[in-house]
């Protein structure tokens, strides 16, 4: 084996040695600088493997004395690792600045070098004198790389840099002598051994080398100048600060934090989280891409900062917390500011231009989706286990702390995506991209899934989870300059296969999930059906479709926490890429995903105090929690009714479905929200049964009596045909949350029985109206008009969708009331009752709006001629009509073994059923009789007026009665827009966009803060230094009191 | 399968009743409105003769298929909710097919002729169909809030929702109707009752004393023949709806005919003093007298 | 006497410091940094002598045996080397950002490079 001295001794002599060569043999240069750094990796790669294996942690001790007569260093299973991370993003990094590199000259590429060479020192020393040495060759080396590749205004920065970090340099030097002065050692072992912080004179020591230390990780505020370089340097050298140098600083404040006493992880930790809720509450009013990166940059070190002050309650989790989120954050910031390096525009709204080479769009999503923390990237299982660590110590503010910091910081990631994702990119100049810039990122994007993979390996919830559809997914992916039919086929056929593997089973086992499973996989094929009518390639729709679609297979087999969350992540991803698909997407996207965010926060808390509870992940463990209760109970159904968009969390909803591609919307309505039902179902099954809970029923049912009013009203206000379905989505889902909320036996078949139907007949609306769109080429429906002429099809399934929407028998939706009813009455909530009925009434003015305004009345010039609704669109509609029509006339196949699955939890059985006959506890009702005599009544009177109304001529358009006059224009004769002008006066102050406004009052507040917080960071240098010092002034005297 | 034979003999035969009653009692009304405003008014045959000849004429223009269902639709609402309605309580024939659903099956299948009429109405393509229906839309569904409130408070005080039982809960002397043991339930359906009977100052949706307006201007010849027969059921089907829930139904057809008149002639005696609401007033209205009766009705149960 | 050399020391850290934070010209505030440079020096010599101590090399007059009681601590001395390269080494670089900085803005004062900020 190599001694690990090697790697300073190749990375010295290699440094001086190019001093001897050619000033103008440039490449020679670059090449023997990789080849170095490459042998550098070499050895750490060494090492790490060697060290995996078992062996032995080294200690090299320079010119043959023992610590503290000389230098040593430490080659163990932390140094190995970090050495490689340094050596590979070096490696990379030095090959992506390689233009800049020779431009620069011979020096550049020598001082990159010894940088590279100073971060691995820095690593293995285990001298404090040594330490800094190596510290400020690494901080001249770096403002050596930015005045030799300057670009614009890294000047001015770079003196900043120097300023500060001169500063921190002498106050660490000073702290250094001082704790050699009472120790008499200068090795750091040896120092933590000597207790020095007992000795009066001995902390003030530890305070100036610890607070420098911590100062090098540019703690908020005292942090502008480091901002400062991150925008203004060579991309390619912020990727290095970010990735490599914070790497080695960090590691540097974990084996130097062994000298200090416990006072100063409370320190950490309070500076920690200042730094990441300050700055990344400052990136929010940011819109600079490299300052933005910055802001992210330091907050992500505040986090990991705050984690190894949490090292007294995270105990032997430490590691595995700060690895995950060290490498994700080494992967995803080095990947972006190499990004921002090819983009070469600092707007982040001209960031579309990632566009133009579409594999680096999905490499920058990647980034920000490992920097939020999502699956299947190492954060995700660090912040889980982070969660759950605290939350089991009771640190709850910490914890919310976290979920607080991290909540903003996606606010101002998702907003970039979404511009890149939609922003027009057209008029942004080609992008200029060289082989070797393009390298180091897409690695670094394998890296982070194959650290993902790693990572979850480690994980003994995850080792039953199947990968085979996220490969079937990432396969899809690779297949995607195929036309849009095959990958169609390929997608039906898979999720077939998975749906042939997973229903069987389930159906014998669990009817609960075996529903819902149906519902999701059912639903999919049904959906992706009509993805048959679409031409070319649709470029990236098949990978996040089929995300959703394998998200919410996950949650239904999930039989942990870590497993749901793991699915409804994925979800929540797949999802928001499908939404923000529409053309006017992008704002809608960004609140679907920050409700998202904010509600998946809420539900990893309540798993988290769950587990703190009893001490399990197992998902039926929830139903044995003994205390906070209510809390958990809260944040997990608020977390679930992010999806279920209930009232207050709603606002996402209307846009994200009505902007959303014509097959999207049935997928993220009628399916998506179920798994927002779904969470709920399990949530009340499990936890249901306690007093507390009941008490938040209660409220719950309100709320849901609310959303239904609500929903409905403002759908029947509405000119958008889809926001239309949207709002009406809205309301359905209210319905279906206040009869969980009753908690009964009655409460949740109505509830399931609702799923069901709202499931087949929003689909069957939505496909429908999204086809009608495709056709006519507007959402409005006072555009259209007439249409029933040229669109039977589509009339006849919108006509039964409605019918079965509204609950007039002998449709579906009456099953739904009838139980409703029922349910109220039994409960005894006739209040919150009656409002529910009522707004189940006001959906007729709704449903009427959209048939008519569609299809009746008078039809416009320019639709003349438009066909009818595409055919892939209608085979799905009809499968589905033809399942509303077998619920219809045979409800007890349906509700029996529903009743049967919910005895299990909620035991009297309330429907007694003789064949089709429901005798429930007030009513009785006869679905299958019912659709005979209505059906018989229908035909006959249908033949009779037939019969004597067959001679009727078919008059033209405008052949009316018109007192007189002769109308001749359509637009002025079909009366739709705001049709319900009376009902708006009287009742239209209940839907005024309060809630809408109360969410803008809140942006604008955060905004505003950002705004006002962020002149701290003035500009001036010279404040900045008095930040630093300043900020040691304070540590000090919190230290004192 | 003799007796299925029998009921629906009978269930016909009630049908036919009930039609002759509704033209009868309907031309009443009307003269009755009439001698009000010191107008002679229509013969009492007048209905039958508006029937035959609607019936009969000739000549017939169609808008398209929607437009034939519309009636379709609306006849079916009505002969259904008096297929679902028990008519005369105490004998099995008169039940007609009530055994099939409940109290919510009633009250929900009043919107099938009245979603069907709308979407016939609509596809006439005349603009004042349109306004007319969404008038009698908005309407209804404060119409609706009041009756769902009281249907509530006697589901409660009867502990069901069936019609049968309701009725037999009543028998026994008038002091058991529920207009006596739940009064505050029965104001709340009667000002409702007002509403569905759209008599003034209800009936700005089809506003007869104006232009053509509302949802049947575009039918004429048996498309309105249609839609005035189901009228007719209709109201008689409705005035039983009521008089079962809080009159104490009916034993015989005498009984059945003196309730549905006297219960009807309250919308007519209302319809004569008050003048007609604008739409946003009646809206309003439904939602504050006979909404807070409503909730009285419940919350006395509670 | 090595208290004294400790007091002047900070001192002249002090004033570093003070002419970091108040002075405007670049090229003063590089004179700032390093007075706060030489304050250090002079602390880190302050601290590491021993009364009466002769220098640390053993030569004839410091033998090995009593060389701990004799001498002044060698360490420091060395670190104080170091550091005194180090620190040319950070002000000539700094020198070398100033004169960028007044060939991009013609001054020298630090008020008028906030172009970064926020």
């Amino acid at each position: 084996m190599i001694s690990p001295i090697h790697i300073i001794t190749i990375g010295l002599g290699v440094a001086f040695a190019l001093g001897f060569v050619n000033k103008k043999a440039k490449n020679f240069s670059a090449t023997i600088m990789l080849v170095a750094i490459g042998l550098m990796g070499a050895i750490s790669v060494a090492w790490l493997t060697a060290l995996l294996q078992g062996a032995e942690t080294v200690q090299i001790f320079t010119a043959g004395f023992k610590p503290p007569y000389s230098i040593n260093l430490m080659m163990g299973i932390h140094e190995a690792f970090l050495t490689t991370l340094i050596n590979v993003a070096g490696l990379l990094g030095g090959l992506y600045l390689l233009q800049s590199l020779k431009n620069a000259g011979n020096h550049a590429i020598m001082v990159f070098l010894v940088f590279i060479m100073g971060l691995n020192v820095i690593i293995m020393t285990r001298d404090a004198f040594n330490l800094f040495v190596f510290m400020e060759v690494v901080s001249i080396a770096t403002a050596g790389l930015i005045i030799l590749t300057e670009t614009g205004k890294s000047i001015q920065a770079g003196f900043k840099y120097m300023l500060a970090t001169g500063i921190i340099a002498g106050i660490l030097l000073l702290g250094i002598i001082f704790a050699y002065y009472f120790s008499g050692t200068l090795n750091i072992d040896s120092l933590a051994e000597a207790n020095i912080t007992t000795l009066k004179g001995g902390s003030v020591a530890v305070l100036m080398i610890l607070v420098s230390i911590i100062l090098e990780l540019k703690p908020f505020p005292a942090n502008g100048w480091a901002l400062d370089v991150y925008e203004a340097s060579n991309p390619g050298i912020s990727a290095m600060l970010s990735a490599a140098s914070a790497t080695a600083l960090y590691f540097v404040l974990f084996k130097v934090l062994a000298i200090a006493n416990e006072n100063w992880y409370h320190i950490l930790t309070v500076a920690g989280m200042l730094t990441f809720i300050g700055s990344n509450l400052l990136g929010i009013k940011q819109n600079k891409a490299r300052r933005l990166l910055g802001y992210s940059s330091v907050g992500q070190m505040g986090l990991l900062m705050a984690i190894l002050g949490l090292k007294p309650i995270l105990g032997d989790k430490l590691e595995f917390i700060a690895a995950t989120i060290l490498v994700s954050h080494y992967l995803a910031k080095a990947g972006l500011f190499w990004l921002a390096g090819i983009v070469e525009n600092d707007n982040i709204k001209n960031w579309s231009a990632l566009r133009r080479k579409p594999i680096l769009l999905v490499l920058f999503g990647t980034f920000l989706f490992v920097l939020i923390g999502f699956p299947p990237f190492p954060s995700f299982y660090g912040k889980w286990e982070l969660i759950m660590q605290l939350s089991s110590n009771q640190h709850y503010y910490v914890l919310a702390l976290i979920l607080l910091g991290s909540f903003l910081e996606g606010i101002y990631l998702f907003r970039w995506l979404g511009y890149a994702i939609k922003m027009d990119f057209e008029t942004l100049p080609e992008l200029n991209i060289n082989w070797n810039k393009i390298i180091p990122p897409v690695l670094f994007g394998v890296l982070v899934y194959v650290a993902g993979y790693f990572t979850s390996a480690l994980v003994p919830e995850l080792s039953a989870l199947n990968y085979i559809p996220l490969l079937f997914i990432a396969g899809i992916y690779f297949i995607d300059s195929l036309p849009a039919y095959i990958k169609n086929t390929v997608a039906i056929i898979g999720m077939s296969i998975y749906g042939y593997q997973i229903l069987p089973p389930l159906y014998e086992n669990d009817m609960l999930r075996f529903i819902f499973a149906a519902i999701f996989i059912g639903g999919g094929i049904l959906t992706l059906t009509a993805g048959y009518a679409y031409k070319g390639k649709r470029s990236g729709f098949y990978p996040v479709a089929l995300l959703m679609y394998a998200g919410l297979a996950y949650i239904i087999q999930a039989t942990n926490t870590l497993e749901f969350f793991f699915g409804w992540e994925l979800m929540t991803a797949g999802s928001y890429f499908l939404i923000i698909r529409g053309k006017k997407s992008m704002p809608h996207g960004l609140s679907y995903m920050l409700f998202s965010i904010a509600g998946a926060y809420a539900i990893l808390a309540g798993f988290g105090l769950s587990f703190a509870g009893t001490g399990t992940y197992n998902l039926s463990s929830l139903a044995g929690i003994s205390s906070n209760i209510t809390i958990i109970f809260s944040l997990l159904a608020i977390g679930f009714m992010t999806k279920t968009a209930s009232l207050g969390l709603h606002i996402w909803l209307p846009g994200a479905h009505a902007e959303a591609e014509s097959d999207v919307s049935p997928m993220v309505s009628a399916i998506l929200l179920k798994a927002g039902v779904f969470g709920l179902l399990l949530l009340i099954i499990n936890m249901g049964h306690n007093t507390e809970t009941a008490q938040i029923g209660y409220i719950l049912g309100w709320l849901g009596a609310l959303t239904a009013l609500v929903g409905n009203l403002a759908a029947a206000f509405q000119e958008d045909a889809k926001r239309l379905l949207a709002y009406s989505s809205i309301a359905q889902l209210g319905y279906i949350l206040f009869a969980l909320a009753m908690m009964s036996h009655l409460g949740l078949l109505t509830a399931m029985y609702y799923s069901i139907n709202h499931f087949l007949y929003k689909a069957i609306l939505f496909l429908t109206i999204g086809a009608v769109v495709m056709r006519v080429g507007t959402h409005m429906m006072y555009k259209m008009g007439g249409l029933i002429k040229n669109m039977p099809l589509a009339f006849i399934a919108v006509l039964i969708g409605i019918i079965a929407l509204s609950g007039v028998p002998p449709l579906s939706g009456f099953g739904g009331k009838w139980l409703l009813y029922n349910a109220i009455l039994a409960k005894g909530w006739y209040l919150q009752g009656a409002m529910v009925l009522f707004s189940g009434i006001i959906a007729f003015l709704y449903l009427f709006k959209l048939i008519y305004s569609v299809f009746l009345g008078q039809m416009k010039d320019n639709l003349r001629h438009v066909k009818d609704i595409s055919i892939w669109f209608a085979i799905p509609v009809y499968i589905l009509i033809i399942g509303i029509m077998i619920i219809s006339a045979k409800p007890e196949w349906v509700l029996q073994p529903l009743g049967d699955m919910i005895s299990q939890w909620y035991p009297n059985a309330a429907l007694a059923w003789n064949g089709g006959l429901a005798t429930g506890p007030y009513g009785y009702w006869n679905g299958n009789g019912i659709m005979i005599t209505v059906g018989i009544m229908f035909v006959s009177l249908a033949t009779w007026l037939w019969m004597m109304s067959r001679k009727a001529v078919q008059v033209k358009q405008f052949n009316i009665v018109y007192s007189a006059e002769a109308p001749q224009r359509p637009e002025t004769t079909h009366i739709s827009y705001n049709i319900y002008a009376g009902y708006n006066k009287a009742l239209g102050w209940i839907v005024a966009p309060k809630i809408t406004a109360f969410w803008d009052t809140m942006t604008e507040w955060i905004h505003s803060l950002a705004q006002y917080v962020r002149q701290l960071y003035s500009g001036n240098g010279q404040l900045y230094a008095i930040y630093v010092l300043a900020y040691i002034v304070v540590v000090y005297f919190t230290m004192i009191f | 399968m003799d007796f299925e034979l029998k009921r629906l003999g009978f269930t016909l035969l009630g049908l036919l009743i009930v039609l002759n009653w509704g033209l009868l009692m309907g031309a009443a009304m009307r003269k009755i409105g009439a001698r009000v405003g010191k107008r002679y008014g229509i013969p009492w045959f007048q209905p039958w003769i508006n029937l035959v000849k609607n019936y009969a004429i000739r000549t017939s223009l169609s808008h398209g298929i929607m437009f034939y269902l519309g009636p379709v639709f609306r006849l079916s609402g009505g002969i259904g909710l008096f297929l679902f309605m028990p008519m005369i309580i105490g004998s099995q024939l008169w039940l007609n097919y009530s055994f099939q659903g409940d109290l919510v099956l009633i009250m929900y299948f009043q919107f099938f002729g009245m979603l069907g009429m709308a979407l016939g109405a609509g596809e006439g393509g005349h603009p004042y169909s349109a306004i007319g229906i969404s008038r009698g839309l908005s309407q209804f569904t404060t119409i609706e809030l009041p009756l769902t409130l009281a249907i509530i408070s006697i589901a409660i005080q009867y502990d069901t929702l069936s019609i049968i039982e309701i009725v037999q809960a009543q028998q026994g002397g008038f002091m058991n109707w529920t207009v006596f043991t739940n009064p505050v339930a029965t104001i709340a359906a009667m000002l409702s009752l007002l509403g569905v009977l759209s008599h003034s100052p209800f009936n700005l949706v089809i506003a007869p004393n104006e232009n053509p307006i509302g949802p049947p201007t575009e039918y004429h010849g048996s498309f309105l023949g249609v839609l005035q027969t189901n009228r007719a059921i209709l109201h008689v089907v409705e005035a039983a709806l009521f008089m079962n829930l809080f009159f104490g139904g009916a034993t015989n057809w005498f009984e059945f005919f003196a309730k549905t008149f006297l219960i009807y002639f309250w919308s007519v005696f209302v319809g004569v003093v008050f003048p007609r609401f604008r739409i946003e007033q009646s809206v309003s209205w439904f939602l504050k007298v006979p909404l807070v009766i409503g909730v009285l009705a419940v919350i006395l149960y509670m | 006497m090595e208290y004294i050399a400790l007091g002047t020391g900070m001192l002249v850290i002090l004033a570093g410091l003070w002419a970091i934070m108040t002075r405007k010209n670049l090229i003063r505030i590089i004179i700032g940094f390093s007075l706060f440079d030489t304050g250090i020096h002079l602390v880190l010599v302050a601290i590491s002598y021993v009364k009466g101590g002769t220098a640390p090399i053993l030569d004839s007059t410091v033998c090995i045996q009593d060389a701990a009681q004799r001498i002044v601590d060698p360490v420091p001395q060395a670190l104080v080397l170091t550091a005194i390269v180090i620190g040319l080494g950070v002000t000539a670089l700094m020198l070398a950002f100033a004169m960028k900085m007044h060939k991009e803005k013609g001054t020298l004062d630090i008020r008028s490079f906030k172009d970064l900020k926020w």
